[in-house]
């Protein structure tokens, strides 16, 4: 029995010769972004903070700290500044983003028992930068502190042996499961990256579904499919869904091939997961189309929510700690499953079980996009375009 | 004379083509949601998305091996920490590792069996820490609990250590707490609340990226009627300059915006009680270039959109990009060069580091000359973009004239 199916898919691939934009947003969008946030975020960390240290003591003491300070990898001393006003000029022109401050009488006050306080500030406009630079600032004035105490202790007569566990008799190791090296890139580029695929299938699937509507070929569209609104959508996602999934084979390869990203769980299954995560989007699209069948409105509602689900499927903030209000919304997102699974089997490698919801709710996407294909089909039928 | 009646017809026309195009703007309901609906309310989404600012009470388990008065205490104070609750305390790793699997808890603390031994001894005791990464703001936070936490035990004990042992009596009369302080300042974002510090530079990007699919989302809609018309936009004022078509649509743009400037660059942290400190003087002329500058960028884009639709195929997603260009999550320092000028040219790179330091840091225009020389810089370079572009389409119509 002829369906019309491979006729429709036909018409579908030679549509794409139509128009540049197709290739364009299909394959050049989503491989260039991946790209794009390997390349940017490939140090891992942004190590060597631009800083200043303020010296008002002059002194061997406070020279010494100078070149302590230079020689963490967290900081870069750029600049040397006279004063307290100096250094905060530097950080309003950008120059730097934080400064160490040492007290003038500094070495003198030390040697007196007179405890000097060693201050600094962390410019916190910029998260990343705002936060290394405190975490350096504070381990120098922590081992300072140390070393000045352990040389008065010996000088005292203790054992240098013991003053170690002495000064610091607990010791918290942090291990970080999946990112041990606090890779910015391992935790920001699947993510993003999946998520701007993601939203380019979303938009070419409103594009290719509602550029039917607007030329007035959506009647012709169907005939080709002898009206059945079912095969006339297969037949057009369907071969759209091979290009996705090819893209996405290859952004995978990208992420876990050439950058080595760490799967401690199964690749298969995260495979799985971005074929299930395609179809979603692809169903999210359509959905779309079919309550708003025009143009405008399913490309704005689609635009807005994809750039949106950006921030509230918590790849930055967590979800958790969000308004209720808000959080629900994560819930709509095909990539907030895609993450959660990439957690689970890329980073965390816990037994599939315990994602076995994400791939459940990954499979409602398809249905819901279902229930409303007779009201696309009323569209299609009667093409009224809306610029 | 004959100049004096030119810059007259210029600006004549400027107006008129500004008046074109604002009709066309009101008209277009599609477009005020880019221009009006979207400036407005993005920026709050943003801010409610992101109001919780810090996250607090992060559920932990911890496995205690040594069941001792000292692992206890441990476990005592760090739930007193604000960012760190207690949640279970696992018989083993293996329970510990299935409550971590269930996102039941994001983290893990080890109290090995010598621990209270060690302690009495004097020796150094390792307590590991296992954290889940899929947030770096989850770990960050337990870090810094967890410094915290390490200090104050050490110095606890190292105090009670000293005063039993016989350095007691060497060091008698000297104060036996560390011999330097230190104190730590927050600049900016002084409470280091997530909104705090990343709406001041998304609401600079919704700014030029709203403006930039309204105009492109313009000018794909007025191909489509050159197209329709054989090749004349009925719409366009006969016989306007190249230059005045562009500067009186791109006044236009930036006047639509006035509002919605001074909305998300004084309002928006105004009521959300965000970092605001610098002058309304300052933020503003230095905002003014950048909404000039994108103006501009937008005609320049035009030349690839062929229609409507193309306007959310090509910028949408450039959205994204832009966001981690301008350095918000990862910084521009650490960026290389390739990546840093691509930034260099979006005039909202610009903005975004500018505004920040104003608004955030209170630094005055003076201070953020750089960023602000680049944004007239740009504006010049997308003012001839918009220029060529406009001369480009024309002679393109024309060609599609002679044909038709």
């Amino acid at each position: 029995m002829n369906l019309g199916l491979t006729a429709c898919m036909k018409r579908e691939v030679r549509r794409w010769g139509t128009r540049k934009m197709y290739f364009f947003g299909m394959v050049f969008v989503p491989v260039l972004t991946a790209i794009f946030f390997l390349s940017l975020l490939s140090p891992g960390l942004p190590l060597k903070v631009p800083t200043a240290v303020v010296d008002l003591d002059h002194s061997e003491m406070s020279r010494g700290i100078t070149r302590s300070l230079n020689a963490t990898e967290l900081l870069d001393i750029s600049q040397k500044e006279e004063s307290y006003d100096d250094a905060l000029a530097a950080v309003r022109r950008g120059d730097v983003f934080g400064f160490f401050v040492i007290p003038d009488n500094f070495e003198k006050d030390v040697l007196a028992g007179r405890t000097p306080t060693l201050e600094y500030y962390s410019n916190m406009t910029y998260f990343v930068p705002g936060t290394l630079s405190f975490k350096g600032f504070k381990t120098i004035a922590v081992t300072t502190a140390g070393g000045v105490m352990k040389t008065t202790l010996v000088s005292l007569g203790a054992d240098a042996s013991q003053v170690g566990a002495l000064m610091q008799p607990v010791v918290i190791q942090n291990h970080g499961i999946g990112n041990p090296w606090m890779s910015y890139s391992i935790y920001l580029s699947p993510s993003f990256a999946i998520n701007t695929f993601l939203l380019m299938v979303m938009l070419m699937t409103v594009f290719s579904i509602t550029i039917e509507i607007k030329e007035g070929t959506s009647p012709q569209w169907l005939a080709t499919a002898k009206n059945r609104i079912v095969v006339a959508v297969t037949g057009k996602l369907l071969p759209q869904t091979v290009v996705y999934v090819s893209v996405g084979l290859f952004i995978m390869w990208l992420l876990f091939g050439y950058s080595h990203f760490p799967v401690n769980g199964s690749l298969g299954w995260l495979i799985v997961a971005m074929v299930l995560t395609v179809i979603a989007g692809q169903a999210f699209g359509l959905f779309i189309c079919s309550v708003v069948p025009n143009p405008r409105l399913a490309f704005s509602l689609t635009a807005l929510f994809s750039i949106l689900s950006f921030s509230f499927t918590g790849f930055s903030f967590p979800v958790q700690s969000m308004y209720g209000a808000i959080a629900i919304f994560s819930y709509l997102a095909p990539i907030r499953y895609f993450f959660l699974i990439y957690i689970n089997e890329g980073l965390n490698g816990v037994p599939l079980y315990y994602s076995r919801y994400w791939f459940a709710a990954l499979l409602v996407f398809p249905l819901v996009a279902c229930t409303l294909l007779r009201r696309l089909k009323k569209a299609c039928l009667d093409p009224v375009y809306v610029p | 004379m004959k100049l004096f009646k030119g810059i007259i017809k210029w600006l004549g026309d400027t107006g008129k083509v500004f008046r074109r195009e604002f009709n066309i703007s009101i008209r277009d309901a599609g477009l005020l949601l880019f221009f009006l609906a979207l400036p407005v309310a993005y920026p709050v989404v943003y801010t409610i998305i992101y109001n919780p600012e810090v996250v607090r009470k992060l559920p932990v388990a911890v496995v205690d091996e040594s069941h001792s008065a000292a692992s206890r205490d441990l476990a005592r104070k760090m739930s007193a920490c604000p960012s760190i609750q207690v949640y279970a305390y696992p018989a083993n790793m293996a329970d510990a590792k299935a409550l971590m699997a269930s996102t039941e808890v994001f983290g893990v603390l080890r109290i090995p069996s010598d621990y209270a031994r060690k302690i009495e001894r004097g020796e150094q005791a390792t307590l590991p820490f296992y954290a889940d990464m899929s947030l770096l703001l989850r770990y960050r936070a337990f870090v810094s609990a967890l410094t915290d936490l390490q200090m104050e035990l050490s110095s606890e004990l190292t105090a009670t250590k000293v005063m039993d042992s016989p350095l007691a009596t060497l060091a008698a009369g000297r104060e036996m707490g560390l011999p330097v302080k230190s104190e730590s300042h927050f600049l900016g974002d002084t409470e280091q609340g997530f909104a705090s510090f990343v709406i001041p530079g998304i609401v600079i990007l919704i700014l030029q990226q709203s403006m930039i699919l309204g105009i492109t989302l313009l000018g794909g809609t007025s191909r489509e009627r050159r197209r329709r018309n054989g090749g004349i936009d009925p719409e366009a004022i006969p016989g306007a300059s190249v230059s005045a078509t562009v500067w009186g649509k791109a006044l236009c743009y930036v006047v639509f915006y006035l509002p919605g400037t001074i909305y998300i660059t004084h309002w928006i942290p105004e009521m959300f009680n965000l970092p605001h400190y610098g002058s309304p003087v300052d933020y503003l002329l230095f905002i003014f270039p950048m909404l000039l500058g994108t103006a501009f960028l937008g005609l320049f884009l035009n030349v690839f959109m062929k229609e409507r639709e193309s306007a959310f195929i090509l910028i949408v997603f450039t959205s994204v990009i832009f966001l981690f260009l301008s350095g918000l999550t990862w910084p521009r320092y650490a960026m290389n060069d390739f990546w840093t000028w691509c930034g260099n040219l979006v005039p909202a790179i610009w903005g975004v580091e500018g505004f920040i330091r104003i608004n955030s840091n209170a630094a005055t225009l003076g201070e953020t000359q750089t960023p602000y020389i680049a944004l007239w810089i740009l504006s010049l370079v997308y003012m001839l973009g918009a220029y060529w572009t406009t001369a480009y389409l024309n002679v393109k119509s024309q060609k599609l004239k002679v044909k038709g």
